[in-house]
């Protein structure tokens, strides 16, 4: 249907120059009596008659509801009823072969990329290098370390605005970590007990301690941090592991997050201990929950504990 | 419109008896399950994954679960856990709830998720990404409360992050595109949400993924070029859009597709991706006078793709095929340079096959050859040569009142420009159509006709030389 020189307009090759530069225009206008606006001085016009014709070209814009787009928008929701892509967990029937995640103390096995994928990327791959802390990105990892690992920090903080807002594009800085919360809050409705951006718990504990110079983690100067200074060294110990001693003791809508239970179907893959890491807690007598070494559950990231400071 | 990311194995729904038994055995466990959760004595990860169950495989008992108490507290506590595999599966639940047809799912009530899912934006897992995408996107429809507090959450700073992370994915794209698309196509968001979105850096990412990729397919082409057209036609800033390309990048990938389309090679859906693009360069025209953006519209070859387009699609798409000479009208209306291209390049007869089609095809057509003839005595000569007035002859018989109208407005102005143009018309028995048309239901036809007769085709007009 096409004419063969429309097509070879359109097939012609790149050599061929196509810029409308090159094109010659033609001279505009019209003789003086040629247009069909200009009044004839011709006995036949009678006067005061007006000129009938109202065309001048114009350019149209539409807006998005316009009906001149409907049948388009309706092409447009068809193609997104009808569309349903892969499976969310799309899992390759033909490849028997295993994703062993190879961090050290991480045992885990899945039968398919994408499960190995979200476990390393939810799990360990930004993962504080100082408390083992979890988060979910690169920006909350960086202002994690800044705000609980970076002695310079709470120097800068008592005198400047340190404190960023959590959300990438907000820019906005804050003197103290609880007005940055409310900010949260108030601004951009995030609520109050928003999992990344919990305080830490301080601890004064000295098995804690002990532990964590036992550990090694080249925070040795933390001991001799005053109060109130960035370092949390306690934190270590009391995030690992947080069982639920009274469950009665928690607010309705709080539910515990304990993720492997003996019975539970399959979906909690039991993770073993390491045992670099001394842990006397595990030995109360609790129900055990067992926890890899590398997630951590302080912090608030226990549902469990809306309270401050729980002391073992 | 709401997209599902299918779970192959679970997309049945059941209409037997022994469906609804074991739909009621089931939702009698997860409400139970549900219940033990809030009181904190089961595992709450078992209770999501039976949940997502139930959801995906009984949609119709998503009403019920929401009415449970608690359960969206549970759903909410798993997806902002560290255990993965019950983060995925509360976000699954999440999913199912988002996309479903139910009156009582309102978006509103999954408000408690969004912090999370736009936290996870900026995380790394593509799968799980889509699944947070797709879900934030499905809350978006209808629901103006549920838009504003994505907007205050940082949605778009957190997809613009996301595109610029998952640049190479190109599934992430397509359900990154889409979510934005989603966003900007309310019709509130020119308050607030587009102007986010444009100050965003989101305009690059979504031009360069305009192209499509022949082995991913069209998806994120398409997603792209329709976010880019909700955002031209909101007309907020589209001197910014030009700016950063968006003029230049359509305009290309429409030639481009012209060349395909030529070629006989028009694979599925490809309309899909054309229909957008046409209405980003049709309106993007209007940004500013078309003298300044000619920078952007070197490529000659625009106006055979957009008659190719027409012509390809008239009988599948005639609404496609009218969007093209839409755009080609804002190309001719004020451009004499166009004007003559269109000629140069012999296009005209083009055009002049589709003056039979009716559903708007006809009279925007005649509007460009109007246009065309509106720049001076020497383009009605050449659209004459093309057989122009032989077509008018034909167009001036439709039962159309607004093709006859248009018809005597081209008319008009060829017979007015010069004589011999008048005289080809009267030899191509042209003086009893108008004649005829002198007793048109309508006095601006009639009255049309009347003025062409008496000044511009009597003998003594056709004399005086």
């Amino acid at each position: 249907m096409l004419q063969p020189e429309l097509i070879q307009l359109l097939t012609v090759n790149d050599l061929v120059d196509t810029s409308i530069d090159t094109i010659p225009k033609l001279p505009v206008g019209f003789s003086p009596k040629g247009s069909l606006f200009c009044s004839f001085t011709s006995h036949n016009t009678e006067e005061g008659e007006k000129i009938p014709f109202t065309f001048t070209p114009h350019q149209i814009l539409l807006h998005k509801d316009h009906e001149f787009f409907e049948d388009g928008d309706i092409q447009r929701h068809l193609y997104l009823q009808n569309l349903s892509t892969y499976s969310a967990d799309d899992l390759p029937n033909a490849r028997p072969c295993e994703f062993r995640c190879h961090i050290s103390g991480c045992s885990q096995v899945f039968n398919c990329v994408e499960g190995y994928e979200h476990h390393y990327n939810t799990l360990h791959r930004h993962v504080c290098s100082s408390c083992q802390k979890s988060l979910p990105s690169t920006r909350l990892l960086d202002i994690h370390i800044q705000e609980w690992h970076d002695s310079l920090f709470s120097i800068l903080a008592e005198r400047q605005d340190m404190y960023q807002c959590l959300l990438e594009g907000c820019g906005l800085k804050f003197r103290t970590r609880e007005q940055r919360k409310d900010h949260m809050i108030n601004i951009h409705k995030y609520p109050s007990d928003f999992r990344f951006d919990k305080a830490m718990r301080t601890k004064k504990n000295k098995t804690a301690r002990k532990n964590l110079l036992q550990k090694g983690t080249g925070m040795e100067e933390s001991i001799s941090k005053p109060e109130g200074s960035s370092y949390r060294p306690e934190e270590e110990e009391s995030m690992e592991l947080q069982p639920a001693l009274d469950p009665a003791a928690y607010p309705a809508d709080a539910v515990e997050m304990s993720t492997e239970i003996p019975s539970a179907p399959p979906l909690s893959v039991p993770i073993p201990l390491t045992t670099n890491q001394p842990r006397s807690q595990h030995n109360r007598g609790m129900q055990s929950h067992r926890v890899p070494r590398t997630v951590c559950f302080g912090q608030g990231s226990v549902q469990g504990f809306r309270g401050r400071g729980r002391r073992i | 419109s709401k997209r599902l990311l299918v779970n192959e194995d679970e997309d049945e729904e059941g209409g037997t008896m022994d469906t609804m038994f074991v739909f009621l055995y089931v939702s009698a466990c997860v409400s139970a399950c549900v219940s033990a959760c809030v009181s904190a004595c089961v595992s709450a990860c078992a209770c999501v994954q039976l949940s997502v169950l139930f959801l995906s495989s009984f949609p119709v008992g998503l009403p019920s679960f929401l009415r449970q108490q608690g359960s969206i507290s549970v759903l909410v506590t798993n997806l902002s856990g560290p255990h993965p595999q019950c983060r995925l599966e509360a976000a699954r639940c999440f999913h199912e709830l988002s996309h479903s047809p139910h009156r009582e799912v309102d978006p509103w009530r999954l408000r408690q998720a969004t912090p999370y899912l736009i936290t996870y934006l900026s995380g790394q897992s593509p799968k799980f990404t889509e699944l947070c995408l797709y879900t934030l996107a499905n809350m978006c429809p209808d629901s103006e409360n549920v838009r504003e507090l994505l907007l205050v959450q940082g949605v778009v700073p957190a997809l613009t992050s996301c595109i610029q992370i998952h640049r190479y994915n190109l599934a992430v794209v397509e359900a990154v595109a889409f979510t934005f698309s989603q966003l900007v196509s309310a019709n509130s968001a020119s308050g607030e949400m587009i102007p986010a979105v444009l100050a965003s850096g989101l305009i690059p990412h979504l031009l360069s993924a305009l192209t499509p990729d022949p082995q991913f397919g069209l998806g994120p082409a398409i997603e792209c070029a329709w976010c880019l057209h909700y955002l031209c036609c909101s007309n907020v800033d589209n001197g910014t859009l030009v700016a950063q390309g968006a003029l230049l990048q359509c305009t290309s990938l429409l030639v481009t597709l012209g060349g395909a389309v030529a070629k006989g090679s028009v694979m599925e859906g490809l309309e899909l991706l054309i229909w957008p693009l046409l209405r980003c360069v049709g309106n993007l025209l209007l940004s500013g006078p078309l003298g300044a953006l000619q920078p952007h519209l070197k490529d000659s070859r625009l106006l055979a793709a957009l008659i190719a387009f027409a012509q390809v699609f008239l009988r599948t798409h005639p609404a496609l095929a009218r969007e093209s000479i839409w755009v080609l009208n804002n190309l001719t209306a004020d451009s004499s340079v166009f004007s003559s291209a269109m000629l140069y390049l012999n296009l005209v007869p083009g055009l002049i096959q589709l003056l039979p089609f009716s559903e708007g095809i006809n009279t925007m057509v005649l509007r460009v050859l109007g246009n065309i003839a509106h720049h001076g005595r020497e383009y009605c000569v050449h659209l004459a040569q093309a057989g122009l007035l032989s077509a008018l002859c034909a167009t001036l018989k439709m039962a159309d009142s607004e093709v006859v109208t248009f018809s005597l407005e081209v008319l008009g102005q060829l017979v007015a420009s010069d004589t011999q143009l008048a005289d080809e018309f009267i030899k191509q028995s042209g003086l009893p159509l108008l004649e005829a048309i002198q007793f048109n239901s309508q006095e601006t036809i009639r009255i049309r006709a009347t003025h062409l007769l008496e000044h511009h085709l009597t003998p003594l007009c056709l004399v005086r030389n």
